[in-house]
C-alpha cells in the first residue's frame, strides 16, 4: 500500500497541465515580478553550491549568504572594470554600425531573393523580391514612429523591476533554507517523510534545470563563438553570448539569434554571401548539437518529461502567454509536476490519511483530557 | 579560520546529538554541521511514526521519550524498544528500501530526523563526517548481529 514508489494517475496529470496553463495566464499579469524572480532563481541556484560549501564548513547560513553575495558582487565589479574597455568598443561598434548592419542584411536578403526569383519561375511571377523588400523597407522606415515610444516606455517600466534581481537572489540565498524548514514543519507527521522526499525531488529538479540552463548557455556561446571566429565574422564572442542567451526563448529566440548572426556576417563580407550562408549553416549545426547532445546532457536530465509533452507544452505556453509563456512553461511545468505528484502521493494514500486522522484524535484526546465531556 | 565567523560553542540541540552514539565520533564543529541537516519532530504517545513496508527515506534519532518497533498491527508484542539517544529506521540511510517493521511512539517523543538525500549530499561534500557516521552505523549493525547470534537457538555463547 505504502511500500511502492508512487506513480501519478491521469487525473493528477490533467490537473498538473491545467494548473501550469492557469499559472502562465496569471504570471502574464505580473510579469514585472515573475521575470526578476526567474532570473533571481537562476542566480540563486548558480551560487547555491558555494553557499552550501561554506555552510558545510561550519559557517552560519546568514554569514555564508553575505560572504557569497559580496564575493559574487566583487567578482562582477572586477569583471566589469576590466572588460569595460572591450565591451564599450564592441557596443559602440555595434551602435555606430547599426544602420550599416541593417543595410547589409537587406542587401543580403535582396541578393538571395533575386537568386530565388532567377531559379524558380513561381517566385518571379509573385514578385517575391520586390514585395518582401517593400514590406521590410516599410517596417524599417516606420519602426521608430510605431514602436520606439512604446519600447522606451517598456524599458523605463522594466528597469526598476530588474533591480529586484540581486535583492531577491540574496534573500533566497539567506532565507531559502528557513523557508524550507518552515514548510517542512507545517507538514503533519503522517505525511512528513514522503513530502520531504518529494520536496527534495522538487529542489533537485529546479537546481538541475537552472544549473543545466547556465551550462547549456556557456556551451552554446563557446561553440558559436569558435565557429564564427573560424569563418571570420567580427565580435564572435559577443555574438555567441547574445545568441546563446536569446536561445532561452524556445524557437523565437533561435530565429532572432540566427538573424542577428546573418546581419553581422552579411555586413562584414558584403561581396561574399557564402560567409552569411556559412553562418546560417553553423547556427543550424550548433542548434542540432544543442538539441541532440548538449540539451540531454544538461537540462534534459533534470526534467524527466516525455519529449512530445515538452514540445506540446512549449506551444501551449506560447499560445497562452506569448513569449513569456515560451520561456516560463518548462520550469513551471517541472515545478507544478513535482508539486502535483507530492499532493497526489500524499492525498491519494488512504493509510497516510488514516494515520493523520488518528494522530489528530490523539491530540484532541490529549488537549481535552481535563475537560468535562 | 571560520571561528572568525561563527563560534564553536554548541547549542542545546547539538549537545543532545553529542550524546547519540551515531554522532559520538564527531567534533563540535562537525556536530554543528550535522545538526543543520536534522529536522525536529514531536510525536504523541501511540502515534505511528512509520509503517512496515513503507518506503524508507529517513533515519530517526530519539531525543526524548520511547518508541516501540513492532510488526504491523502487533503493538502489544514489540520487537524492540528504542529510548533516548538511540536510533531507528537506519536501514533507510543505506538503501531506501521498504521499512522492515512499524515504529510507534509509546510515550510522547521528541525525534531528530535525518533525510537520506541530505546524508547523500553530506557524503559528497564531507566524506570525513559521512565516514565517521557510517562507521558508527556499521558498529551499530555489528552489535545487532552479535545480539541476534547470542539469542538464537544453538548459539555457542
Amino acid at each position: 500500500m505504502t511500500g511502492h514508489r508512487h506513480h501519478s494517475g491521469p487525473l493528477v496529470w490533467i490537473a498538473v497541465l491545467a494548473a501550469t496553463c492557469i499559472l502562465l495566464v496569471l504570471f502574464q499579469k505580473v510579469l514585472w515580478l515573475v521575470i526578476p524572480f526567474l532570473f533571481a532563481l537562476i542566480a540563486y541556484y548558480l551560487v547555491l553550491p558555494l553557499k552550501q560549501r561554506l555552510v558545510l564548513s561550519g559557517v552560519s547560513h546568514d554569514t555564508a549568504a553575505i560572504a557569497v553575495s559580496l564575493g559574487i558582487l566583487s567578482v562582477l565589479a572586477l569583471t566589469m572594470l576590466f572588460s569595460m574597455p572591450w565591451l564599450t568598443a564592441q557596443l559602440s561598434a555595434l551602435q555606430s554600425g547599426g544602420g550599416r548592419y541593417l543595410e547589409g542584411g537587406l542587401r543580403f536578403l535582396g541578393d538571395t531573393l533575386s537568386w530565388v526569383e532567377a531559379s524558380f519561375s513561381f517566385a518571379a511571377r509573385a514578385n517575391l523580391a520586390q514585395e518582401t523588400l517593400a514590406f521590410v523597407n516599410d517596417f524599417n522606415a516606420n519602426f521608430a514612429s510605431r514602436y520606439m515610444a512604446s519600447a522606451a516606455m517598456m524599458a523605463a517600466l522594466w528597469f526598476p523591476s530588474l533591480l529586484l534581481i540581486p535583492f531577491l537572489a540574496f534573500f533566497m540565498l539567506r532565507d531559502g533554507w528557513r523557508f524550507k524548514r518552515f514548510l517542512s514543519r507545517a507538514v503533519p507527521n503522517a505525511f512528513f517523510e514522503r513530502t520531504l522526499f518529494l520536496l527534495d525531488q522538487l529542489d533537485r529538479t529546479a537546481r538541475g534545470y537552472f544549473q543545466g540552463l547556465i551550462k547549456l548557455t556557456v556551451l552554446d556561446a563557446l561553440c558559436l563563438a569558435a565557429g564564427l571566429w573560424f569563418i571570420g565574422v567580427s565580435s564572435p564572442l559577443l555574438l555567441g553570448i547574445l545568441t546563446a542567451i536569446l536561445a532561452w526563448i524556445p524557437y523565437v529566440g533561435s530565429i532572432a539569434g540566427c538573424l542577428l548572426v546573418v546581419l553581422v556576417a552579411a555586413t562584414d563580407h558584403p561581396g561574399n554571401p557564402s560567409i552569411a550562408y556559412a553562418a546560417i549553416g553553423l547556427f543550424i549545426a550548433v542548434r542540432m548539437l544543442d538539441d541532440f547532445v548538449f540539451m540531454p546532457m544538461t537540462i534534459g536530465k533534470s526534467l524527466k518529461m516525455h519529449p512530445l509533452l515538452t514540445v506540446l507544452m512549449i506551444f501551449a505556453g506560447g499560445a497562452v502567454a506569448g513569449v513569456a509563456g515560451l520561456v516560463l512553461v518548462l520550469p513551471l511545468l517541472g515545478i507544478v509536476m513535482v508539486l502535483g505528484e507530492t499532493l497526489g502521493a500524499v492525498l491519494s494514500d488512504p493509510r497516510l490519511r488514516a494515520r493523520h486522522r488518528y494522530a489528530r484524535q490523539l491530540l484532541q484526546a490529549k488537549v481535552t483530557q481535563d475537560l468535562p465531556a | 579560520m571560520f571561528r572568525l565567523f561563527s563560534s564553536a560553542k554548541s547549542s542545546g540541540f547539538q549537545q543532545q546529538f553529542s550524546a547519540v552514539p551515531l554522532f559520538s565520533e564527531l567534533s563540535p564543529r562537525e556536530l554543528k554541521i550535522v545538526s543543520t541537516l536534522i529536522h525536529e519532530r514531536s510525536a504523541l504517545a501511540g502515534e505511528i511514526i512509520f509503517d512496515e513496508g513503507e518506503e524508507g527515506q529517513a533515519i530517526y534519532i530519539v531525543l526524548s521519550g520511547q518508541v516501540l518497533i513492532c510488526r504491523q498491527g502487533q503493538a502489544l508484542s514489540p520487537i524492540a524498544t528504542v529510548g533516548s539517544g538511540q536510533i531507528f529506521g537506519e536501514l533507510a540511510l543505506i538503501d531506501g528500501g521498504p521499512r522492515s517493521a512499524q515504529a510507534r511512539a509509546s510515550t510522547e517523543c521528541l525525534l531528530g530526523v535525518m533525510f537520506r538525500g541530505d546524508f547523500e549530499r553530506l557524503m559528497e561534500s564531507h566524506a570525513v563526517i559521512a565516514a565517521k557516521v557510517s562507521f558508527q552505523l556499521a558498529r551499530h549493525y555489528a552489535s545487532i548481529i552479535r545480539q541476534l547470534a547470542a539469542t538464537s537457538p544453538g548459539s555457542a555463547n
